[in-house]
């Protein structure tokens, strides 16, 4: 039958959480919506997230990339990494934790059909070694595979529509070559796929010899080697990247300065500067996609925004009902302190009560937004085409994790146990012949 | 006898906006060990802020006021309160038990916050003390499942489980039926003689003094006179 003092601490906080069960429901409702409304901003936000870098490291990225631009005079830049298997050996070695590398061509040209044309960023792959493409691609019509063969090319539906082309249909891409000629090269079209957004506009695939037949460039030429990483180093990006400057700058290489922006953004810089020859650029995901990491950037800051408006209310709503709880309970905090209670054992009774009501209310709140978030997802709510655009997925996606859930409990439990943490210390500081004497 | 109280010349003065209130104007008194003493006076006397001076939960605006030896003008809050814990227990006029506690609970709230014995401990001499106030059946009982009379029980149980040398009662039979409180009053006597505690009990009310084996009386912030509870039951006309 004998407590424990802890015990008994527990047993107060959560019998005056009952015995005020209207008050205590009310305000652990809002901690609860509060928090689930946290689990899915942060859910949502998380979901833009994975979706951009699942998309934007299938499309023109890899987590971490070894571009660099090869100059044949000092005014004339090309997207170019010469001799790139060398490249890719030290890549390999420096970087053995990646899950994979590929190295794909860059270039910007013309397509031209019997209708229509448009200009778009051309990509060369060796659809062979690219183990995720098909997993994020969605095709409308035609096959993946068929891309292996030179003289092809994969668009999107909206290109297609713009073009006015169908699979089967012959395509003519016109650009200048790194020795500032025209070329053309004739492709059929193998496949069309779903738009993803922002990056598919201006996107498309063909085979890597058939762009270095385009660009007339060498075998041994590349235009990035995109190291792909496995989830749990998304942290360690930085890191690996500044790794690997000092690993290709001690292989000889010529090494351009960190700059966060996307390769086709540098050109007019890179032409300005007075060297020739060959430079690598090491660039991470989000410097590839800055122009459009503003996005997420901005769905971020909005969340930030609400998730301070709503904290800000539940410190109020807590500290309210403390204030409350303290008047009605001063002749009680009077008598326990007559009876030799410290100051530090008062703060810490409301504390506990406020500290109980925040984890029990925050752990309702994330179990409800992970399943709200669980059903939305299950729903396939589909994104307005607009938002699409930027979200590069036809779906709503949100992504709660775990650690995103644990996160959520501690910070609103810290959150109303901070907002307690003056009341409490007023109810503490009481002195006990005043609060004995209080009445009302 | 050794004095557990010692009062000299204690002041108590209350601010009320730029008015001072005087509550005790210099009262000088000794309470030997095992006494069981009525402090006696109309409303307004001072006897409750002489209570709380004694128990260490309010200081004098001067003269001297030692418990147990310790002048407590000249120690911090936290000994203070441990004075409180350590020395002293309380009884209320309303109970002042925690309402969400059971009676268990509440009798063994201030061993808690001593620390000093372990669970089975506790559990010993809180049944030991739930049969001495004849509430054995009552441990597992919420204050608010008992009555007033059974409360005043429990609120001295939780006065006396930590052994203290001294316990005050602020008209502890005020808010109970004359038969009640000559039955709380019986059994603070016992626990005098018995364990040996000194009681001082504030009332007003000429039955409650005549258990008393000494009345102090004040009137308006003064000590009157100290009389046994014949001389005070003599004054009044009313049977000791």
């Amino acid at each position: 039958m004998s407590s424990s003092k802890l015990f008994v601490d527990l047993t107060i906080a959560f019998r005056n959480l009952v015995q005020h069960r209207r008050r205590t429901l009310f305000l652990g409702a809002a901690i609860a919506a509060v928090t689930a409304l946290l689990v899915l901003l942060n859910g949502l936000s998380t979901g833009v997230r994975e979706t951009m870098i699942d998309t934007a490291t299938t499309l023109s990225t890899g987590h971490v990339n070894v571009g660099g631009f090869y100059k044949v005079t000092a005014g004339q830049a090309a997207p170019v990494v010469t001799n790139y298997k060398k490249v890719l050996a030290v890549v390999q070695k420096t970087v053995p934790e990646m899950a994979f590398a590929v190295h794909r061509g860059r270039g910007w040209a013309k397509l031209v059909s019997d209708t229509g044309s448009l200009q778009a960023g051309i990509t060369g792959i060796d659809i062979r070694s690219e183990p995720k493409f098909s997993s994020v691609l969605q095709l409308e019509s035609g096959k993946l595979e068929d891309l292996a063969q030179p003289g092809t090319i994969l668009l999107f539906d909206n290109q297609a529509e713009k073009l006015g082309v169908k699979v089967g249909d012959a395509l003519t891409i016109s650009a200048p070559t790194t020795r500032g000629t025209n070329n053309t090269i004739d492709v059929r079209i193998v496949a069309i796929a779903h738009s993803l957004g922002l990056l598919s506009t201006w996107n498309c695939f063909i085979p890597i010899e058939s762009l270095r037949a385009l660009y007339q460039i060498n075998q041994d030429a590349t235009g990035v080697i995109q190291i792909m990483l496995n989830r749990k180093d998304f942290d360690h990006i930085p890191a690996i990247a500044a790794r690997l400057r000092q690993a290709l700058d001690q292989a000889g290489y010529r090494i351009m300065e960190p700059d966060p922006r996307a390769f086709w953004m540098k050109f007019q810089s890179v032409s300005r500067e007075d060297w020739t020859g060959q430079k690598l650029d090491v660039t991470n995901w989000e410097d590839e996609i800055s122009f459009m990491t503003w996005t997420l950037k901005a769905l971020e800051g909005i969340s930030y925004v609400l998730i301070v408006i709503l904290v800000a209310i539940i410190i109020i709503g807590i500290m309210n009902t403390m204030w409350i709880a303290i008047r009605e309970r001063t002749r009680e905090i009077g008598t326990l302190r007559a009876i030799g209670m410290h100051r530090r054992e008062v703060l810490w009774m409301f504390l506990l009560e406020s500290l109980m009501l925040g984890l029990l209310a925050t752990i309702v709140g994330v179990l409800m937004g992970a399943a709200v978030a669980a059903g939305l997802n299950a729903a396939h709510v589909p994104v307005p085409t607009g938002l699409q655009f930027f979200l590069m997925s036809p779906h709503l996606h949100l992504a709660v994790h775990g650690s995103l859930m644990v996160r959520a409990i501690v910070i609103i439990t810290f959150v109303t146990g901070a907002a307690a943490f003056y009341p409490s210390l007023k109810a503490a500081r009481l002195r006990p012949v005043v609060a004995m004497s209080h009445f009302g | 006898m050794k004095a557990i109280v010692s009062v000299r010349e204690a002041v108590k003065n209350y601010i009320l906006g730029n008015v001072v209130v005087p509550a005790l104007r210099g009262v000088t008194l000794d309470v030997v060990e095992g006494d069981f003493l009525a402090i006696a006076g109309p409303s307004g006397s001072g006897k409750t802020t002489l209570l709380n001076l004694i128990g260490c939960v309010d200081t004098p605006t001067s003269g001297t006021v030692e418990v147990a030896g310790k002048d407590t003008r000249q120690l911090s809050e936290r000994e203070l309160t441990d004075l409180r814990l350590h020395t002293i227990g309380f009884i209320f006029q309303s109970f002042n038990l925690v309402s969400v506690l059971t009676v268990f609970q509440n009798i063994e709230l201030p061993l808690l916050l001593q620390r000093k014995l372990n669970g089975p401990e506790r559990a010993q001499r809180v049944a030991a003390l739930l049969e001495r106030v004849g509430l054995r059946e009552y441990g597992a009982h919420r204050p608010s499942e008992l009555s007033g009379g059974q409360r005043q029980r429990v609120a001295i149980a939780r006065a006396l489980v930590t052994r203290p040398q001294l316990v005050l009662a602020d008209e502890p039979t005020a808010n109970l039926d004359s038969v009640t409180g000559a039955h709380i009053l019986d059994l603070m006597r016992e626990l005098n003689r018995t364990e040996k505690t000194t009681f001082i009990f504030s009332t007003h009310d000429q039955s409650v003094m005549a258990h008393a084996n000494a009345v102090v009386r004040l009137a308006d912030g003064k000590l009157v006179d100290r009389v046994t509870p014949a001389q005070a039951a003599a004054e009044t006309g009313l049977p000791a």
